[in-house]
């Protein structure tokens, strides 16, 4: 938790600000996406637009596999209400997943029937609100959908907190001693850079910053709207849902089912087999578990809904933006590319074509996108105005060592990050290492594909510009 | 837990509910 928190305050915070800033500044000029954006911070330079793009690809690439998990949480919330995984001990669990997406022949599922239908009924989900526009479709969502998984949470989590210890064999195996796997400070881990790297990933990925998103966010925001006390709003609530409540979910109880022992591999095999196997075999062994099963992976589906539909908010924005199309028809041209660019990830699963996409888009072009987010912000566009432009109608005075760690700390933070996780992980990804030799087509069929995206959205960039009479901002 | 886990725990906490506490009170009263 010691780096995470170093992060957040070194990374997630400023990068909030920065992103809320740019968002609202590059409205000035017409732009709500990141290529309009970057140039409207430079404009002497041409190339900068190019950069930008990574903010619309970056969130492309993770919508379309986000989008395919999203739904086996659809379909898990459906499947704890009917009992369909009824008494599946941890084989019988995994089984049922390998099956439901189509690894693995199951009873269930003959093929990938029910894994399809969910996603399909995702992805509608995920375009009306989206075809409703910004105020209508994703604030109209976010209203409602917010406060019901608070509520979905604190229930969980007080439930989880209360439960004491679950197994008579184990008295000692309690929730709230489980707390300690992720509080008990472990000093000798600071040394090692990958758990810094995945603290850094963890505050990328949470608070939505280095993708692109806020941005696009906060460019519907007047000139006179407050960003800084906003944005650290935001962080604070991410921060209250995810550590207080969150926190206290997933970890606390598996650590009082699996123990001491097992707990460090139960939380190192991934988020999915701690959500997708773990997760309903513990809520199995509680009074009311289905009921409780069906809150968790509905609680998991809204906070993904809610995502997703902000995944891929740029790429809408920027086709209605730059190209002057009605919202409906810039969701529709999206949507149907989309739609498109999925399958692969439905129907090759197993190769790899997920991880690949994860690496890309979930990871590189988050990093970044952040580096140059934060070097266009202190250096090209100034600290100076940088920080005036952040206090413009601020309801907030940021404080001033904030100044100091914007134009050095972060990006230096940042270039640290980039550097030791191209050579810790990004260079053996590339070169495929750990890629079977039968998946590796399929891997670079992806890396084609993701190529093809990237020149076109560049392309699309192009034309927009030469389409585009010179403006003048009204700073 | 160890007591230095738990002193860690009480402390982000607390931090983070104040953090958020103050926010919100601030757009409270800033955006009346």
């Amino acid at each position: 938790m010691i780096p995470y928190f170093v992060s957040l305050l070194l990374l997630g915070i400023p990068l909030m600000w920065v992103e809320w800033t740019i968002g609202r500044y590059g409205r000035l000029f017409g732009h709500g996406t990141a290529p309009g954006i970057f140039h409207s911070l430079w404009e002497k330079n041409r190339f900068i637009k190019y950069f930008g793009v990574i903010g619309i690809f970056g969130p492309l690439v993770i919508f379309v596999y986000y989008i395919y998990i999203e739904s086996w949480l659809l379909g898990y919330a459906y499947f704890a209400l009917t009992g369909a995984y009824r008494g599946a001990d941890q084989a019988g669990m995994q089984a049922f997943l390998s099956g439901y997406q189509g690894l693995q022949p199951h009873p269930l599922f003959p093929d990938i029937g029910w894994a399809y239908l969910f996603f399909l009924i995702t992805f509608a989900v995920n375009m009306w609100v989206l075809s409703r526009g910004v105020v209508k479709g994703i604030e109209w969502l976010n209203r409602w959908a917010l406060p019901l998984l608070l509520l979905f949470a604190v229930t969980l989590a007080v439930r989880v907190l209360t439960l004491g210890a679950p197994d008579p064999a184990h008295p000692d195996w309690t929730t709230l001693a489980g707390l300690g796997f992720l509080w008990n400070p472990d000093l000798s881990a600071l040394r090692d850079a990958d758990v810094w790297l995945a603290a850094a990933g963890q505050v990328f990925f949470t608070l939505s910053v280095g993708i692109g998103v806020i941005l696009t966010y906060a460019s519907y925001l007047s000139r006179q709207k407050d960003v800084a006390l906003s944005g650290l709003t935001s962080v604070a609530t991410n921060e209250f849902a995810e550590v207080i409540l969150g926190g206290s979910i997933a970890i606390p109880i598996a650590f009082a089912f699996f123990g001491p022992g097992a707990i460090a591999s139960v939380a190192k095999s991934g988020a999915f087999n701690l959500g997708f196997v773990s997760m309903p075999l513990i809520f199995q062994q509680i009074p009311w578990g289905e009921l409780f099963a069906f809150l968790w992976f509905a609680l998991l589906f809204l906070a993904g809904l809610t995502s997703s539909i902000s995944l891929l908010e740029p790429a809408i924005a920027f086709v209605e933006d730059e190209f002057r199309l009605r919202r409906w028809q810039a969701s529709l041209t999206v949507g149907l590319l989309t739609l498109a660019a999925t399958q692969p990830v439905i129907f090759f699963l197993g190769k790899g074509v997920l991880d690949e996409l994860d690496f890309w888009g979930g990871t590189f072009c988050l990093v970044l996108f952040a580096t140059v987010e934060t070097l266009l912000f202190g250096w090209v566009f100034g600290i100076d105005r940088a920080w005036e432009e952040i206090h413009h109608g601020a309801d907030l005075r940021v404080p001033r060592i904030y100044k100091f760690i914007l134009k050095y700390v972060t990006p230096l933070f940042l270039i640290v990050i980039l550097t030791a996780w191209f050579f810790q992980n990004g260079l053996p990804t590339i070169l495929m290492y750990d890629v079977p030799a039968a998946n590796r087509p399929y891997v670079l069929a992806t890396r084609l594909g993701l190529t093809a995206v990237f020149l076109g959205l560049c392309a699309l960039v192009r034309v927009a510009w030469r389409r585009r009479p010179v403006r003048q901002g009204t700073a | 837990m160890r007591p230095d886990g738990w002193l860690f725990l009480i402390g982000s906490w607390g931090a983070i509910l104040a953090l958020t506490a103050f926010c919100f009170a601030r757009l409270f009263r800033t955006r009346r």
